[in-house]
């Protein structure tokens, strides 16, 4: 019978995608699928100790100038609360964010059944974040800080 | 007259796309798939300058023709690029972005936001009838 790696990257394949497959964990049966949908690498974890288990992880890089904002990880636990089913982890000194979701389908061929919109779900999730990262039209963040310090010196 | 479509293969490659040729006497061909949608790129050998990129899907039966033109019209005024078209007979939706060119080598950069509006084109559509419908 063929692995879940394996049937995870047939059917993302015979919807059209290339898949590099590569192992994170041999020995665990642990491994990563990486394809391109919509100009987004997505990737997959397939875990063939669980078949019923999956995690689906998308990346966002934060332009430059919007890196050193002291809001990003407010801004991120705020779209949070709209979407509690998918997590936001900061990486690279605040350079990029990772979305993710796990996946507790049951079966490989059940998470093939509803695969397109988990993955829609978390390029939302993903989406709506660095929209509001990179929003410059609300001034509440901007006066969050000095509000703080004003409440802390109860002027 | 060189392949017009090999830009096209290049650009479904960069999308992480696979596709496959299906050319004849009268045009160039590519099929391909994207989240499991199928899609086709078209270039006649007459017509050098005209590509068309589209989808085909089927009206489905409890969908009433007349609904399904009146969307076709306001997505037609609304979206840039595509051209929504029924043909009432066999009940198939048409979903079309149609170029001139001087060479398919310009598509390339755009490809990736001429797909996106083709297929968010086809789910509004559907999604439009299937409210009408509820």
């Amino acid at each position: 019978m063929a692995s879940v790696r394996e049937r995870i990257v047939q059917f993302i394949e015979s919807e059209g995608h290339r898949v590099d497959a590569s192992p994170l964990d041999e020995a665990e049966g642990v491994s990563e699928l990486l394809f391109r949908t919509r100009g987004q690498v997505f990737s997959v974890t397939t875990f063939e100790q669980n078949p019923g288990a999956f995690t689906i992880s998308t990346a966002y890089e934060i332009p430059d100038w919007a890196r050193e904002r002291g809001q990003n990880v407010e801004t991120l636990a705020r779209v949070n609360d709209e979407f509690p089913d998918v997590a936001f982890v900061m990486a690279h000194d605040g350079g990029l964010f990772v979305t993710t979701s796990d996946e507790a389908p049951g079966s490989p061929e059940a998470f093939t059944r509803t695969f397109w919109e988990r993955v829609g779900r978390v390029r939302e999730a993903g989406a709506r974040a660095i929209e509001d990262i990179v929003d410059r039209t609300e001034s509440k963040a901007a006066a969050e800080k000095f509000i703080n310090s004003f409440m802390r010196s109860e002027q | 007259m060189s392949d017009p479509l090999t830009a096209i293969e290049t650009a479904l490659e960069d999308e992480g796309l696979f596709c496959t040729r299906d050319d004849d006497d009268e045009a160039y061909r590519i099929a391909f798939k994207s989240e499991g949608d199928r899609y086709f790129v078209v270039a006649y050998r007459d017509d050098p300058n005209f590509l068309m990129i589209g989808s085909g899907w089927t009206l489905p039966a409890e969908i009433d023709t007349f609904d399904a033109l009146d969307v076709a019209n306001v997505l037609n005024v609304r979206k840039k690029f595509v051209k929504t078209a029924l043909w009432e007979e066999e009940r198939d939706v048409l979903f079309t972005v149609e170029l001139c060119v001087n060479s398919p080598e310009e598509v390339r950069p755009n490809f990736g936001r001429l797909l996106d509006v083709l297929r968010d084109t086809a789910a509004e559509f559907f999604d439009e009838l299937r409210e009408d419908e509820a």
